[in-house]
C-alpha cells in the first residue's frame, strides 16, 4: 500500500513538475499533491540518542568547486516579480501548499546539501560534512554550527529528529509527506547537537542516497501539532534558515520578501555574492497579458519568454529598440522532462509493434516544430536527456517518413482506405484517440493529425481538463497519451514507467502497458546495481530497448529559459548556471542598479542598440 | 381555384407589415440567404475542386471519396492537394487539364504554413487567405463560414427542441391547470436553479461533448422560459368565447388544444423565435471560447474568439469573428423587432 501511494503521488509530482515547467519554468523538487490522506506510520517512533559513531567514517565536504556567483555584484533594491494567484496558505506543508507560491517560501529552507548547479557535484549546505555508512542506505552529516533560524534559535540535531514526528504526524495533513517520511526516509539518529545520521529505506549508490535523503529541519521550537495546525499556520511566518523571509503580506495583493542582514549564511564559499536583492515583492496580477503591460511599464523586472509567441511577437517596441529592454536566449543542460505520445500497448490496434513504427513515421514533429514552435524547441529522442553519462545519445528518434510509414501499415494489413482516405481493416479504422489536458497543445497536434492523415491514420483529439486527463492516463483509458513526465533526480528511472508489474493496473506511470520480460530483467538489475559504469551500461541498454518496443514518441524538449528584463537587471559575466534560473528571485546571481532603473524610467538614461543575447554555453547538441 | 392556401386575412396583414418593415425585412433575406448559402459552404470554401478535368476525364471531387494523388499520377496516396494541383496543370498549357477551385481553396481544418512564416498569417489576396489565418494556419474565413454552420444548425435544433417541449408542457399547464399546473410550476422553478454553466463544465471535463451532447444538455436545461408564456397564454385563451363555443359544439380537448389554443398564441411563439436564435448562437460560442464546447478541432466562433483576445497583435483575428458575430447577431434582433412589431396583438386584436 506504502508503495502504491508513493506511485501516485510520483505520478502526481511529475505531471505538477512538468506544467511548471511548461508554464514558467522548473522547481526542481516538485512537490507532493497526494490524494485522499490514510493513516501512513502515524506511531511515533523512539530516537536513540547518543549513540556511537563508527570508528571507520570518511567525511567528505566539497569545497573545491568554484563558486557561481559574481564578485561585481551590488546588493541592495527591489526585486518586483508577479504570481497568476493570490497563495491560498504560506504554510510549507498540508492542503492548497502546493500552489505557485509555494517556490517561493520552500526556497527559504535549505537542506543538508545541494547540488552545485555547474559541476553537480555536492556541496555543503546545513551540513558540513557527510559521510556513508557501508549497509549503502545510511548518511552520515555534520551540521553547520552557524547555522540558525530566523528568529536566531541555532538549528540543531534536535530539529531534524523533529522532522521526522512533524511530517509523519497527521496534523499536517499531507499523506505524500507522511508516506515519504516513513518509507523513504526511515530513521534519524542524533550522535550529539551538531552530528546526526539518516537511514534510508533501501540501498542506493552513494551520490542516490546522499541526493534523496537530504532532508531540511523543521524549527521544534515554533509547531504546537494538534489537529488546529493546518487552520492556525495559514498565515503565520514560519521561521526559516535561507536568506529571505517574509516581511509583509497584503492579502490579495503582495507578499513581501526581506533579505536577512546577518544571514548565518552570509560568508559561505557558495553564498557569496549570491541573493543580492534587499527585497522581493511578488504582487498578484491575474492574466499574463496584463502582467506584460506591467512588465512594459518597468513595474516588473523581468518577464518569462519561453513560449514562441511572447518570444517572437510580444516582446517588441521601442523599449526593445532603445535598449532599455533586453532578451536573452539561454541554453541550459540539466535532466528534461520526458514529453510524447505514451502508446497504450493493450490497445487493440496499438498492440501491433508495426502500426507503433508506422505511427511514429507518420507524426511530423518537426514540421511543429519548425511552424507553430518557430523552430524553437527541439525534438526528443529517448526518454531520459540531459543525464549525463546515463542518457543513450546514439538513438535518434523515427522520423517523418510517409514511404515507412506506409509500407509498416500495409504489412501490418491496414490496406483498405475509407471515403475520407483514412486505413481500414476488415470492420476497424485506424482511428486513433489522443488524450490531452492543455489546450494550447491544440494547435501541435492539429498539425500531426493533419500530416498523419497523409499516411492513412485518423487523429481524434480528446481535450480534456488536465487532472481529468491525467486521471485518465493512470487508469490506462487513453488509446494515445500526450503529456510529459518531469525530469530530475541523478539517474534515469525506468522501474515506474516500463516495468511489466505495473503494466495493465491503473494508478501507476506506466500509461504504455510495457511488459518486456527482457526489460524486467534489466531494470531489476539496473536498480541493484550500485556501480555507476554497470549503471550507464543497463540503462543505455534499456533505452534501446524501450527504443526498439516503439511504445513511446518523444516529441519535443525546451533545453532553455528566456526571459525579457530590464537593463538594470544586471548579471554576471557568465550569465547563468547549467540549470539556468537567471533571473530567480530566491537564488539567482543577478543584482539591480537601482540608480540606473531611476535614470531609465525618468527617461534621462540614454538609449543604445538592442540587445539580444544568445547563450550556447550550455547547449548540449 | 388558388394554388396557394388562403392565409388567414390577420396573418396576411401581419406577413405585410412585416415586409413593410424594411430593416427586418432585408435582414431576414440576408440571413436565410446566408443559412442556405452555408448549407452549400462546400461548394464555396473547400479545398476540393469543383470540377477536374484531366486526360479526358471529368471529376466532381466536392461530395463524395476522396481523390488520392496517385488519380492524377502526383505520385501519392493520400487526398489530392488540388491547390497544387492547378498550379501543376496552369505550367502545363499544353495538356487540355484544367480545375475549378471553390471561391475560397481552403478547408476548416487543413494548415496552411508558408515556409519561413509563422501562423498567425495576415489576410492576403494573393494567397487566398481573405481574412488571413489562425495561431495553426488555417484559413479563418473558412472557420467562420464551417463554425457559423455548426452554430446555426445548433441553435435551430436547439429552438426546436425547447419550443416543443416548453410549448407542450406549458400549453398542458394552462389547460388542464389544478395540481397538474403547480406541480409543474414548482418542477420548473426547481430546475431553473441549477447552475447551468457549472453543470456544463463538469461534463464537459468528464466526456468530449460531441454536437448532440451538448444539444441533450442545453435542452434539458433550456426548455423552461418557453413554458411560462405559454401557460399564461393558454390561460388567457381558454376563457375566450370562442373556445368555450368550440367546447360547446362538443369539440375534443385535442381539437380545441391544436386548432384554437395554439394558432392564436402562435403570435408569442414566434416573437421569441429571432431571439431564441441569437441566444442559442451566443450560448454556443460563449461555451467554446471557454473550452467547454465542441471539441478541438471543430471549426468554431468561441475558439476563434478565445485565439484573437489572447492575440491582439493579430487583429484580423478577433476583427474578422467580432464583425461576423455583431452582424449576424444585429441581424437576427433587427428581424426580431421587426416580427415583434408585426405581430403586435395591439395594432390588429380585434377586441369585442
Amino acid at each position: 500500500m506504502h508503495l502504491r501511494m508513493n506511485r501516485i503521488a510520483r505520478a502526481l509530482i511529475a505531471l505538477l513538475g512538468t506544467l511548471a515547467l511548461i508554464g514558467c519554468g522548473t522547481n526542481d523538487k516538485g512537490d507532493p499533491l497526494a490524494e485522499t490522506p490514510r493513516d501512513v506510520a502515524q506511531e511515533i517512533v523512539s530516537y536513540p540518542v547518543g549513540g556511537v559513531l563508527p570508528n571507520e567514517l570518511t567525511w567528505e565536504t566539497n569545497n573545491e568547486d568554484p563558486i557561481f556567483a559574481s564578485a561585481d555584484a551590488k546588493p541592495g533594491g527591489t526585486f518586483r516579480d508577479y504570481v497568476l494567484a493570490f497563495p491560498l496558505t504560506i504554510r510549507r506543508v498540508g492542503p492548497d501548499s502546493n500552489g505557485s507560491f509555494a517556490g517561493y517560501t520552500r526556497a527559504g529552507f535549505l537542506s543538508l546539501v545541494s547540488l552545485h548547479p555547474n559541476t553537480r557535484n555536492f556541496i555543503p549546505t546545513l551540513a558540513t560534512h557527510w559521510a556513508f555508512d557501508d549497509d549503502g542506505k545510511t548518511v552520515y552529516y555534520r551540521l553547520h554550527p552557524n547555522a540558525k533560524w530566523s528568529d536566531g534559535t541555532p538549528i540543531t540535531a534536535d530539529d531534524y529528529l523533529y522532522t521526522l514526528d512533524f511530517m509523519r504526524s497527521k496534523h499536517i495533513v499531507a499523506p505524500w509527506y507522511n508516506n515519504h517520511y516513513a518509507t523513504q526516509i526511515v530513521n534519524v539518529v542524533k550522535y550529539d547537537d551538531y552530528t546526526i545520521s539518516i537511514e534510508g529505506g533501501s540501498a542506493k549508490p552513494k551520490d542516490e542516497i546522499l541526493y534523496e535523503y537530504s532532508m531540511g529541519p523543521v524549527p521544534k521550537h515554533f509547531h504546537v501539532l494538534d489537529q488546529n495546525w493546518v487552520r492556525e499556520n495559514n498565515w503565520k511566518v514560519e521561521p526559516n534558515n535561507g536568506p529571505y523571509q517574509i516581511s509583509k503580506i497584503e492579502k490579495g495583493k503582495y507578499i513581501e520578501f526581506t533579505r536577512k542582514k546577518d544571514w548565518w549564511g552570509n560568508d559561505l564559499k557558495y553564498y557569496r555574492y549570491r541573493f543580492n536583492p534587499d527585497r522581493i515583492r511578488v504582487r498578484v496580477i491575474r492574466d499574463v497579458n496584463i502582467a506584460l503591460q506591467h512588465f512594459f511599464k518597468g513595474e516588473l523586472d523581468t518577464f518569462g519568454g519561453v513560449l514562441p509567441e511572447f518570444w517572437h511577437d510580444k516582446f517588441k517596441g521601442k523599449d526593445f529598440d532603445n535598449g532599455y529592454i533586453h532578451k536573452i536566449w539561454f541554453y541550459t543542460d540539466n535532466p528534461q522532462p520526458a514529453s510524447g505520445m505514451w502508446l497504450n500497448q493493450s490497445n487493440s490496434i496499438l498492440s501491433d509493434r508495426k502500426v507503433r513504427y508506422g505511427l511514429a513515421h507518420a507524426m511530423n514533429i518537426d514540421k511543429v516544430i519548425a511552424t507553430v514552435l518557430r523552430g524553437d524547441y527541439r525534438r526528443q529522442h529517448t526518454h531520459h536527456e540531459g543525464y549525463g553519462d546515463y542518457s543513450n545519445t546514439s538513438i535518434r528518434a523515427r522520423a517523418f517518413d510517409l514511404t515507412i510509414a506506409n509500407t509498416l501499415l500495409d504489412e501490418a494489413g491496414w490496406t483498405e482506405r475509407d471515403d475520407r482516405g483514412i486505413r481500414t481493416k476488415g470492420q476497424q479504422t485506424l482511428s486513433l484517440r489522443v488524450t490531452y489536458g492543455q489546450s494550447h497543445h491544440t494547435p501541435r497536434l492539429v498539425i500531426l493529425r493533419e500530416e498523419a492523415k497523409k499516411a492513412g491514420i485518423d487523429l481524434t483529439l480528446q481535450l480534456l481538463d488536465s487532472s481529468i486527463s491525467f486521471k485518465q492516463m493512470l487508469e490506462k483509458k487513453h488509446q494515445i497519451a500526450w503529456m510529459g513526465w518531469s525530469g530530475g533526480g541523478l539517474s534515469p528511472r525506468y522501474r515506474q514507467f516500463y516495468h511489466s508489474d505495473n503494466a495493465n493496473k491503473p494508478q501507476n506511470n506506466n500509461l504504455t502497458n510495457n511488459a518486456v520480460p527482457q526489460m524486467d530483467t534489466l531494470i531489476d538489475q539496473y536498480r541493484a546495481a550500485t556501480e555507476k559504469t554497470d549503471r550507464v551500461e543497463l540503462a543505455h541498454q534499456l533505452e534501446q530497448m524501450l527504443h526498439d518496443t516503439g511504445a513511446v514518441i518523444f516529441t519535443f524538449k525546451v533545453p532553455y529559459t528566456r526571459d525579457a528584463y530590464w537593463r538594470w537587471m544586471k548579471l554576471p559575466e557568465f550569465r547563468g548556471t547549467r540549470v539556468g534560473g537567471l533571473f530567480n528571485p530566491m537564488g539567482g546571481q543577478f543584482w539591480i542598479d537601482e540608480l540606473e532603473r531611476q535614470s531609465v524610467l525618468d527617461n534621462t538614461a540614454p538609449q543604445s542598440a538592442p540587445v539580444s543575447i544568445l547563450d550556447t554555453t550550455y547547449l548540449s547538441e | 381555384m388558388k394554388l396557394r392556401p388562403q392565409l388567414n386575412p390577420l396573418t396576411q396583414r401581419q406577413l405585410a407589415r412585416f415586409r413593410s418593415l424594411k430593416r427586418g425585412y432585408w435582414s431576414a433575406v440576408i440571413l436565410l440567404i446566408t443559412i442556405v448559402l452555408s448549407i452549400g459552404a462546400e461548394l464555396l470554401v473547400n479545398s476540393r475542386a469543383l470540377i477536374v478535368s484531366y486526360e479526358g476525364n471529368w471529376f466532381f471531387p466536392t461530395y463524395g471519396k476522396y481523390l488520392p494523388g496517385s488519380t492524377f499520377d502526383l505520385g501519392y496516396e493520400y487526398e489530392t492537394n488540388f491547390r497544387e494541383l492547378k498550379v501543376f496543370f496552369e505550367r502545363q498549357p499544353s495538356n487540355s487539364n484544367w480545375l475549378i477551385m471553390p471561391l475560397v481553396p481552403y478547408n476548416a481544418f487543413e494548415v496552411d504554413l508558408p515556409a519561413g512564416r509563422y501562423p498567425p498569417n495576415a489576410p492576403s489576396l494573393s494567397e487566398k487567405h481573405y481574412l488571413g489565418t489562425d495561431t495553426t494556419g488555417r484559413d479563418v474565413l473558412a472557420r467562420l463560414v464551417y463554425g457559423f454552420r455548426i452554430a446555426i444548425s445548433f441553435s435551430l435544433i436547439l429552438l426546436i427542441c425547447n419550443y416543443t417541449i416548453g410549448v407542450a408542457l406549458g400549453c398542458a399547464m394552462g389547460f388542464w391547470g389544478g395540481a397538474f399546473d403547480l406541480f409543474f410550476q414548482r418542477v420548473i422553478e426547481v430546475w431553473s436553479n441549477v447552475p447551468f454553466l457549472y453543470v456544463i463544465m463538469i461534463i464537459a471535463s468528464v466526456i468530449i461533448p460531441n454536437f448532440w451532447t451538448l444539444m441533450i444538455v442545453m435542452v434539458i436545461f433550456g426548455w423552461m422560459s418557453m413554458t411560462w408564456y405559454m401557460r399564461t397564454s393558454t390561460y388567457k385563451e381558454k376563457t375566450r368565447a370562442y373556445v368555450l363555443a368550440a367546447r360547446a359544439l362538443g369539440a375534443s380537448n385535442a381539437r380545441v388544444i391544436f386548432t384554437h389554443i395554439l394558432p392564436n398564441s402562435i403570435s408569442i411563439i414566434v416573437t421569441f423565435v429571432p431571439f431564441a436564435i441569437a441566444g442559442g448562437i451566443t450560448s454556443l460560442t460563449a461555451l467554446d471560447y471557454l473550452g467547454f464546447g465542441l471539441p478541438p478541432p471543430t471549426p468554431s466562433w468561441g475558439e476563434l474568439l478565445s485565439q484573437g483576445t489572447s492575440r491582439l497583435e493579430s487583429p484580423w483575428l478577433v476583427t474578422s469573428v467580432v464583425g461576423a458575430m455583431v452582424a449576424i447577431l444585429l441581424m437576427v434582433t433587427y428581424v426580431g423587432e421587426a416580427v415583434r412589431e408585426a405581430f403586435d396583438p395591439k395594432k390588429f386584436t380585434y377586441y369585442e
